[in-house]
């Protein structure tokens, strides 16, 4: 090849190559691509088109009208929305501070303890879901255990009404995503250099100091990364506060899966109201993401 | 920049990790303004020495003392200590500029004051023009620098340097070396020096201690531990040597015969002046450096004072500035270095087996109080280099060792 | 006074707390699960009274079939679609990679519930009778994205120099291919294959809106019978299922141990 003579038959042998293996990659992709595109991006396409149509009280009529929409739009659907919104803030904020010292201790353990303890943290995370929240539900409930510990403590002299609250979604909000911010948080701290905070102290700055100094702006991505994966999913949260909450406090989830599954039926709100979740979702997305790499750019810039 | 200096006591400091003992009772002191290293193979303690004049490691017995304050107790952060970290340890998060203005940013000094004090501090190292770039930007060189700015501007009473140099190729260390020789001066202030390069350690150094196994084995100056070797690790660790068993034989007004077992029936005798006082019958080891042997193929003539013994060329290494023979006597391998200096010796270029003649003076015969170590001979790898311990139940290790 | 000590208490409690956090629920399901009691509350003795029961539940059986049916099928088809994309995507040159990936990752992040939705709008749409078919397809959709990320994953760090060195001493590429590379992809492609089963079995949302009535996985008729009142028999049925997801993890150890060795 580097005999120069010959370089123009190499590359034409180095094209046809290519163009083999491309047309190789495009069969082998095919079946995921068609896949994808049948079941993940087409059914988008039904929910737009969904939206436009006339509600019936079991299915849809196909009659194109911005009813769904303008329903929206009265403001009937502001609460359910307003109410998600803070579930998956407070949830993701929850899950920082406690996921943070955990993924932390993890990540300065010696690397036998390490193991341990991500499969600790992971277990339960493989434990049936819907099951996990049916255990909430009999730990927290009025005659539960945890009142009758309490009240036996003499900590309390009623039981405490904690199930079927606000609250109760949140303990289990924060229960179920924990590890999705535990383990990008790990990932990145432990790939943190530990000598930057010999560094900090050595030049004056307390343990204190030294941590808001140096580990958290450092463990910037990991926060980023984790509240990704929490925060969007728990705006859709729909089972937990099913099975957790009260009816007067409902999440945009139920209202949807209600619209979808409960008689009397109404597709097109369910599917408007979809699209709107998606529409929000893909704007914290691009605006998180443009943050982000304005931030790596930034400083690519005045590294020039 | 020069203001009171104070000296560095160590006294009777031990560290160990989980049963292994890493600093064995070390005490020493060094003067105001000394650049002083600690010099040893990995494994040896010279780091975890320094990590707890930083206060990174807690001693388990001893104290340190920076004039007249007991520091052993101290967190990191509240002693007039600084140090500059064999990866440099930037803030990958910060620009030169604040990495340098770091220590009084937290120190919550008034902004005009930061900024001059670290445009001067950059002006130090050469790195003004360099202040708005990112850590992962910069050379090693450059990092190098960044990190001794950073160190300095808290105006340190010691700096503590943790193999500095350790990640820049052979030009450039060269380079810093002389470099840092020269911020030493303009400071004024303690450099403690870590390192395992004993040429690093001879070239930039007042004074040395030689470390192994936890324990100062010899401090002095550069040119008092290579000439005047204290034990066997010292005269093997620092430079070539030959070491030579030997018995003394006889004990004259100025000078000791020695009778040199060679292996198997073979022996040689040699004479040497005194530098330990040895006894008629003691077993001991001459330490003879390569480059004070001369190698001829003619018997020189004039004897006074000069060890003479003939042996048989058995390998050449050209090496650009000198030639190193390998010379058997008897069973025992003498390394030579030979200087290309004609003046001397104008004699066609020795050959592979050929007999020559090895002599050299009398004075540069070293005895060394010990017996000589069974297996050690020419070409051998370092044989006190202990193999380094990766993890010791999860403590954190010193990283350089 | 040694650095770090501080922060590493605080640490520690904060762990022991999550600790307790993350098994408190898991430890209730098999305590009660031995209670002989009607109400989850109070210990009124040991019983496996509701172990028998479990076992003459016809429901409960079928429900079991349909998961562990849904969950080897949709496996085995995420899996071979998994590895065929992950060979494609391997090839940075190709053109219809930034598409792939992106119908790879955008699944992962969106909630569980609009692929739900949208996936029941287009089963509706396409008059496809829900049931044991539409729900297969939405668990292969959904463990497609995970199959492919590991696969892909682990095929990056993959040393082409031993596909080199297969060709310099003469193999062709297909026996390259089986020879070489897919041993190498083993145990990537069986992590990928155990994360997609226990995806499948743990699956309930996007089950909720494409399972029909009379087709019910294990997940769907535990939240019915929680709904409906009926939970005797969850306790026992739920211990079983943490012992059996237990079991899958510590299997997985074994064969990943197996398979590096």
């Amino acid at each position: 090849m580097n005999n120069s003579r010959h370089r123009n038959t190499f590359s034409q042998l180095e094209i046809r190559q290519v163009k083999k293996r491309n047309l190789q990659s495009w069969f082998l992709s095919m079946p995921s691509l068609i896949w994808l595109t049948a079941f993940f991006a087409v059914p988008y396409l039904i929910v737009i088109i969904y939206s436009l149509l006339v509600s019936d009280i079991y299915e849809v009529k196909f009659l194109f009208t911005l009813g769904a929409y303008r329903e929206i739009l009265s403001g009937a659907y502001f609460k359910p929305f307003f109410l998600s919104f803070r579930l998956a803030l407070i949830t993701t904020l929850f899950c920082i501070i406690l996921g943070y010292p955990v993924a932390y201790l993890i990540a300065r353990s010696s690397e036998k303890w390490k193991n341990i303890l991500l499969v600790l943290i992971i277990i339960p995370f493989w434990t049936n879901f819907i099951i996990r929240i049916f255990s909430w539900r009999i730990f927290l409930s009025t005659n539960g255990m945890l009142n009758e510990a309490l009240l036996s403590m003499g900590l309390i002299n009623q039981p405490l009404e904690i199930i079927r609250t606000d609250w109760a979604v949140i303990i289990v909000m924060v229960y179920v995503y924990l590890p999705y911010m535990i383990l990008p948080l790990y990932s990145v701290i432990e790939k943190l250099d530990f000598t930057l905070l010999d560094a900090a102290m050595d030049l004056g700055a307390s343990e204190r100091k030294a941590f808001f100094k140096v580990t958290l702006p450092l463990s910037r991505e990991g926060i980023f990364a984790g509240s990704i994966l929490v925060f969007i999913p728990a705006l859709g949260a729909y089972i937990i506060p099913q099975l957790m909450g009260n009816q007067n406090s409902l999440y945009i989830g139920q209202i949807i899966t209600y619209k979808i599954k409960n008689i009397p039926r109404n597709w097109p709100v369910a599917s408007a109201l979809s699209l709107i979740m998606l529409i929000i979702i893909a704007v914290i997305l691009l605006t998180g993401f443009s943050i982000y790499q304005k931030r790596k750019f930034r400083r690519m810039d005045e590294a020039r | 920049m020069r203001r009171a200096l104070e000296e560095i006591r160590i006294e009777h400091l031990t560290k160990s990790f989980d049963g292994f003992v890493a600093v064995n009772d070390v005490s020493l002191t060094i003067k105001p303004g000394e650049l002083y290293s600690f010099l040893g193979p990995s494994g040896c303690g010279k780091t975890t020495l320094l990590r707890m004049i930083a206060g990174f490691e807690t001693p388990l017995t001893g104290r340190i003392l920076l004039g007249n304050q007991d520091i052993t107790q101290l967190p990191p952060y509240k002693r007039q200590v600084n140090t500059i970290f064999q990866n440099y340890s930037l803030f990958p998060h910060m620009t030169v500029y604040e990495n340098v203005a770091f220590a009084l940013r937290i120190r919550k000094l008034p902004n005009p004051e930061i900024d001059a004090r670290v445009r001067e501090m950059l002006q130090l190292v050469k790195m003004e023009d360099q202040a708005a770039k990112y850590p992962n930007t910069i050379s090693g060189g450059q990092k190098q620098r960044v990190a001794i700015a950073r160190a300095l501007i808290n105006k340190p009473k010691v700096l503590l340097l943790d193999e500095p140099l350790a990640a820049l190729d052979l030009k450039l260390r060269q380079h810093m070396l002389i470099e840092l020789m020269n911020i030493h001066d303009a400071v004024g202030i303690t450099f403690i020096y870590v390192t395992h390069d004993q040429s690093e350690a001879m070239s930039i150094s007042d004074r040395v201690a030689v470390m192994n196994q936890g324990n100062i084995i010899q401090s002095g100056p550069p040119d008092d531990i290579y000439e005047r070797p204290a034990s066997i690790f010292s005269a093997y660790f620092i430079g070539d040597t030959n070491l030579i068993p030997a018995e003394v034989t006889s004990i004259e007004e100025d000078y000791v015969d020695l009778k040199c077992q060679a292996g198997g029936q073979d022996s040689f005798e040699i004479d040497s002046t005194f530098n330990i006082k040895p006894e008629v019958g003691q077993k001991l080891t001459v330490s003879l450096r390569p480059e004070k042997i001369a190698v001829s193929r003619t018997k020189p003539t004039e004897l006074d004072d000069i060890n003479v013994i003939k042996g048989v060329i058995e390998d050449i290494l050209y090496l650009g500035t000198h030639t190193q023979y390998i010379v058997k006597v008897g069973n025992l391998k003498f390394r030579v270095f030979d200087q290309h200096k004609r003046v001397y010796f104008d004699e066609a270029a020795l050959d592979w087996e050929e007999p020559v003649w090895l002599f050299w003076h009398d004075t540069d015969s070293w005895l060394i109080d010990e017996v000589t170590p069974a297996g050690l001979d020419v070409g051998e790898i370092n044989v006190f280099e202990r193999p380094i311990q990766m993890s010791r139940g999860g403590k954190r290790i010193p990283r350089s060792e | 006074m040694k650095p770090g000590s501080l922060y590493r208490r605080l640490n520690l409690s904060a762990f022991t707390l999550v600790m307790i956090f993350l098994y408190i629920p898991i430890l209730i399901l098999i305590i009660f699960s031995f209670n002989n009691s009607k109400i989850v509350a109070g210990w009124k003795g040991f019983t496996l009274k509701y172990y028998l029961l479990l076992f003459q539940n016809e429901q409960i059986k079928l429900a079991f079939q349909h998961t562990v049916m849904i969950a080897l099928t949709s496996t085995l088809v995420s899996t071979i679609l998994g590895v065929l994309a992950a060979l494609g995507l391997e090839n940075k040159r190709f053109k219809g990679r930034k598409v792939l990936r992106a119908l790879v990752y955008v699944p992962l992040i969106m909630p569980d519930i609009l692929m739900g939705v949208s996936l029941a709008l287009l089963f509706n749409f396409l008059r496809v009778g829900t049931g044991m078919l539409t729900v297969f397809i939405a668990h292969v959709t959904f463990c497609l994205s995970y199959t492919v990320i590991v696969i892909q994953s682990r095929l990056e760090g993959f040393d082409y120099s031993l596909v080199e060195a297969a060709m310099d001493l003469g193999a062709k590429p297909w026996l390259i291919f089986w020879k070489v590379k897919f041993p190498l992809m083993v145990p990537g492609i069986v992590a990928a294959a155990l994360l997609a089963f226990t995806l499948s079995i743990d699956d309930f949302i996007i089950t909720f809106f494409t399972s029909g009535r009379g087709f019910d996985t294990l997940p769907i008729y535990v939240e019915g019978a929680i709904r409906r009142g009926t939970i005797t028999t969850i306790n026992a049925l739920s211990t079983l299922m943490v012992g059996f997801t237990l079991l899958l993890v510590i299997t997985t150890k074994r064969i990943r141990k197996l398979l590096l060795n």
